[in-house]
């Protein structure tokens, strides 16, 4: 966590997928910052988690893939992704089958991390 | 040859499918870029980021994912602005056929 | 004997609302952000299968999301064409979205 880095950027996603344009939108205002060498933390609450589930095959619903995009975020140096812990339980998702570089957090350490960027944009 | 009407207001490819190296090759030309093997692996490295990914990298993934693919003599700035000047990552995107960077602004 | 369908992911109100209301007589058909219901762990899952109506779920909308395999045994997976079969099968339909 870049505890006193200025002018990082927290990305809090709440959306599901596919139900909107929503979540592409949210990952590449993220990546257009990280583009521009800001420090950018993700934290997907709620339904947001529903991202990070693997082997998603939209071609049949006629959109990009958002897991595929998401794989790319350590290549902006987006490296650590923060995911909402109740979340992930409500609908039964195992960290373990999820992104590696996935870091579950409970309430306390999501209102903590809020805290520890200089600015949040909220989706 | 691909007809004008083949790529949108920017030079971009419309659809993905219409792309085969000769076209490459008429993009490239349009762009005063001779294709060189070097400029083939850099092309070829956004198709596999394309497929991989199914996005159109901005330039500082392009970088890093040249280096893990390339080594870092080719995962650098330099090198790729030397084989597309001006703005790589758009550029070499463009002859790839791929859609323009999504976060290049 | 209604068929039921629900795009709504189950924090909504329309997916509280719909479970109010199904019966075991009754199906359930999930489609856009509703197929998350049917993820086999998940509490709105149980919180189905109480009711005993039976499940079905948008195959291209589950394929997407990619949670095929993450759906629990009581859920059939449904192409468009079955779709059009279930409309057919029960003449009433109430849409919750």
């Amino acid at each position: 966590m870049p505890s006193n880095a200025k002018n990082s950027l927290l990305v809090v996603v709440r959306h599901s997928p596919y139900g909107s344009s929503v979540a592409r939108s949210s990952l590449e205002v993220a990546l257009a910052a990280a583009a521009f060498e800001q420090p950018v933390g993700l934290l997907f609450v709620g339904d947001g988690v529903l991202q990070l589930i693997p082997d998603q095959e939209p071609s049949g619903i006629g959109v990009r893939n958002i897991a595929k995009l998401i794989q790319s975020l350590p290549l902006y140096d987006i490296e650590t992704l923060y995911a909402d812990e109740q979340a992930l339980q409500r609908y039964g998702l195992d960290p373990q089958t999820l992104p590696q570089q996935l870091l579950p957090l409970n309430t306390a350490a999501i209102q903590a991390l809020f805290s520890n960027y200089d600015h949040i944009l909220s989706f | 040859m691909l007809p004008t009407s083949a790529f949108d207001g920017e030079g971009f490819l419309v659809r993905l499918s219409d792309w085969a190296p000769p076209v490459a090759e008429q993009i490239a030309a349009g762009e005063g870029i001779a294709m060189t093997d070097a400029h083939w692996e850099v092309v070829n490295i956004l198709r596999q980021y394309y497929l991989d990914f199914d996005s159109t990298p901005a330039m500082r993934a392009l970088v890093k994912y040249c280096a893990q693919k390339l080594g870092p003599g080719k995962g650098n700035s330099i090198y790729l602005l030397t084989l597309f000047p001006g703005s790589p990552a758009k550029l070499a995107s463009k002859i790839a056929g791929l859609p323009k960077p999504d976060n290049c602004l | 004997m209604i068929l039921h369908t629900l795009n709504r992911a189950p924090d909504s109100a329309a997916f509280r609302d719909c479970l109010r209301f199904l019966t075991a007589d009754d199906a359930l058909l999930l489609l856009g952000d509703g197929i998350y219901a049917a993820l086999k762990d998940s509490s709105s899952s149980e919180e189905l299968a109480v009711t005993g109506a039976s499940l079905y779920v948008l195959e291209a909308d589950a394929s997407a999301a990619g949670i095929v395999n993450l759906l629990g045994n009581d859920v059939t997976l449904v192409d468009f064409a079955k779709f059009v079969e279930l409309t057919e099968h029960f003449p009433r339909q109430q849409a919750w979205h």
